[in-house]
């Protein structure tokens, strides 16, 4: 009996074993995730049962995080902060970027290798200079200054240029023949172009703004703005408040994955493409 | 269309580096020509074209269309329309819209664009690809689009960077026909780079030879081939090339007169002159069979090529190889030694140390032209 099979691809067996592995590792990954929903659908008193399904459910947790904290205006704090985030950074990363790959000016390549240096510079050596700024232009305890410290990535000019460096020049050339100047040709053509590896490098920066702790704990000290800061109120000494502390982190999960969902596409388009350069 | 499609190159120059990629060029586009930059790659004649465009400043020399300098004008605002041999198709834009993207940037009313687009389409057969993105084209019908791009504009010039390479031959030899129908039809100036001298001697008006950065010879398809101004010219036209052997020229009993050791060939010209060695010149197909005995280029056939309605015979004559061609059969066999001669206009004289062609002037002795 012959297959369609490529040659050499192994016995059924074989690949049955490979998918197995596959399903205990994708379980693996999704256990910590399944067991945060079901701990904050958990009635209060089964909190710490260890039962695989939350029975009887029980939106107690949830009731008791809205009732407790502002979870609407914090998810739309964090909201704010993840998308100005993200956006600032791809736009001057797009410009950069644009810059590096596109003209020729002095002392490029040394310019572009301090710009992507600063990607070497700890977050710890930064955030006190930064903190003694903010404080000084007196945008401590305020959204900005959660969000304008972190806007220049030098993460997304070194994607960005490494895409526009494979993009072709012909291209370019037209544009600028065609009528185009250099600052139209960005926006008709290369952006376009771009747009995978735009929507992977958004999504990547949107996600890290969005779970950023640190940083917007040590701006907004007293405040509980975002989320992530605002999880830190069921911590206490005396002990975890268990189920509004899951339901309001799996509220500050959601926005991830529709995000995740909306934009996967792209992303995977751009993980693919780049690959294939 | 006005004079303003004149182009005059004056010393254009450019160097990268130590490099000199073109080397004090000159040329007098006319309106309404069609010049073909040729050349071996590497020898300048893209330099020389984006130059044109303004994608490239010059590094020494002018640039004039018309009356204006625009040698420091930036493309967008050069009246040239560019087709480029990757195409350069924005790949996100339909046919139609690629196709309207200069009228785009030129900000001209979208009923006027949709228009224009319309009767390019239809112009090029692309009317029913509209919608198309250029992925889901073949590369005959990018190329069409990439010179629609073009046409929509009604530039006052079209530069054209070797937009055939990329064809395969059959279709490659359609769309020459089809570029040169449509020089004719608008009567525009088109700078047109090649390697191919196929398509230089097909469409060119006139054919800008170019080697080395430097201009080798200009002159109409016919003049470059008749009348080669150098060695290199020779022998980059023709197809097998011309055959170039070391001879010298005596005087024969009050006759000029080509000789060495297998060669006596006649020049035609009766006057008398020191002895001056040349480098003598001859194409494959002027070099006919002459009867045993006659004077000529004594050689020995090395192989037969075949190529259908006539055949290219390899021949050596000393350490010199010769190529004639002739009509299907030419004949001869593998082995046969035979002696082969050409009619004294056919011959082409070239000085040695230069390569330059070398001219009979009666009165004087052969000169440098």
């Amino acid at each position: 009996m012959t297959t369609d099979e490529a040659v050499g691809e192994g016995s059924r067996a074989r690949r049955l074993g490979g998918h197995l592995v596959l399903g205990v590792l994708s379980l693996l990954c999704a256990f910590p995730v399944y067991w945060l929903y079901a701990t904050s659908l958990r009635a209060p008193e089964d909190v710490y049962s260890l039962s695989v399904l939350p029975w009887p459910l029980s939106t107690a947790s949830y009731a008791e995080a809205f009732a407790t904290s502002d979870v609407l205006g914090m998810l739309l704090n964090t909201g704010v902060v993840a998308v100005l985030s993200a956006l600032g950074q791809l736009l001057i990363a797009l410009l950069a970027a644009y810059a590096f790959a596109a003209w020729r000016f002095p002392f490029r390549r040394l310019l572009y290798l301090l710009f992507v240096g600063t990607w070497l510079v700890p977050f710890q050596a930064t955030m006190l200079p930064n903190y003694v700024l903010l404080s000084r232009l007196g945008l401590l305890e305020t959204l900005a200054g959660v969000i304008i410290p972190t806007l220049c990535s030098a993460l997304g000019v070194l994607l960005l240029r490494e895409h526009l460096n494979g993009f072709p020049k012909e291209l370019l050339d037209a544009a600028r023949m065609d009528g185009r100047s250099s600052w139209s040709t960005l926006w008709t053509v290369v952006v376009p172009a771009l747009r995978p590896a735009l929507a992977a490098l958004g999504i990547l920066l949107a996600i890290t703004a969005w779970n950023e702790y640190f940083w917007p704990a040590m701006v907004l000290q007293r405040s509980n703005a975002v989320v992530q800061l605002g999880l830190r109120s069921f911590l206490g000494t005396e002990g975890n408040d268990w189920g509004p502390l899951m339901a309001m982190a799996g509220l500050a999960c959601l926005p991830v994955f529709v995000l995740y969902l909306v934009l996967q596409r792209h992303i995977v388009n751009a993980f693919v493409r780049s690959g294939l350069k | 269309m006005t004079l303003v499609s004149r182009i005059q190159l004056r010393g254009l120059t450019r160097r990268f580096g130590a490099v000199t990629a073109v080397d004090d060029v000159w040329l007098d586009i006319a309106d309404g020509e069609f010049l073909v930059l040729l050349g071996p790659s590497g020898c300048g004649k893209s330099t020389l074209l984006r130059m044109i465009a303004g994608l490239l400043p010059p590094t020494e020399g002018t640039l004039h269309l018309g009356d204006t300098d625009i040698t420091h004008q930036p493309p967008q605002r050069r009246d040239l329309a560019m087709v480029f041999q990757s195409y350069a198709l924005y790949p996100h834009l339909s046919v139609a819209r690629n196709i309207g993207f200069p009228l785009r940037a030129r900000k001209l009313p979208r009923a006027q664009i949709r228009a224009k687009v319309a009767a390019v389409a239809e112009t090029l057969d692309l009317t029913a690809l509209l919608d198309r993105k250029p992925r889901e084209l073949s590369g005959g019908q990018r190329q069409r689009v990439a010179l629609g791009r073009a046409l929509v504009r009604d530039p006052g010039a079209f530069l054209m960077d070797e937009p055939l390479s990329n064809l395969d031959a059959k279709l490659r030899a359609g769309t020459r026909a089809e570029i040169a129908e449509l020089h004719r039809r608008l009567g525009a100036t088109m700078v047109y780079v090649t390697h191919d001298q196929v398509e230089a001697m097909t469409m060119a008006t006139r054919i800008a030879l170019l080697d080395q950065g430097r201009l080798e010879q200009l002159g109409t398809p016919a003049e470059v081939y008749d009348r080669p101004a150098s060695v290199f010219a020779a022998t980059f036209l023709g197809s097998p090339a011309m055959n170039v052997l070391d001879a010298t020229v005596l005087t024969v009993d009050g006759t000029l007169s080509a000789r060495a050791e297998d060669i006596d060939l006649p020049l035609g010209i009766d006057a008398t002159m020191p002895d001056r060695p040349v480098r003598l010149g001859v194409r494959p197909e002027h070099l006919t069979i002459a009867p045993p005995g006659e004077p000529g280029i004594r050689a020995v056939v090395t192989g037969v090529e075949n190529l259908g309605s006539e055949e290219v015979a390899q021949c050596r004559s000393g350490t010199a190889r010769v190529a004639v061609r002739g009509t299907r059969p030419l004949g001869v066999r593998t082995g046969e030694a035979l002696t082969l001669t050409a009619r004294p206009e056919h011959l082409h004289l070239f000085d040695v140390g230069s390569g330059r062609r070398l001219t009979w002037q009666p009165g004087a002795v052969p000169a440098a032209v």
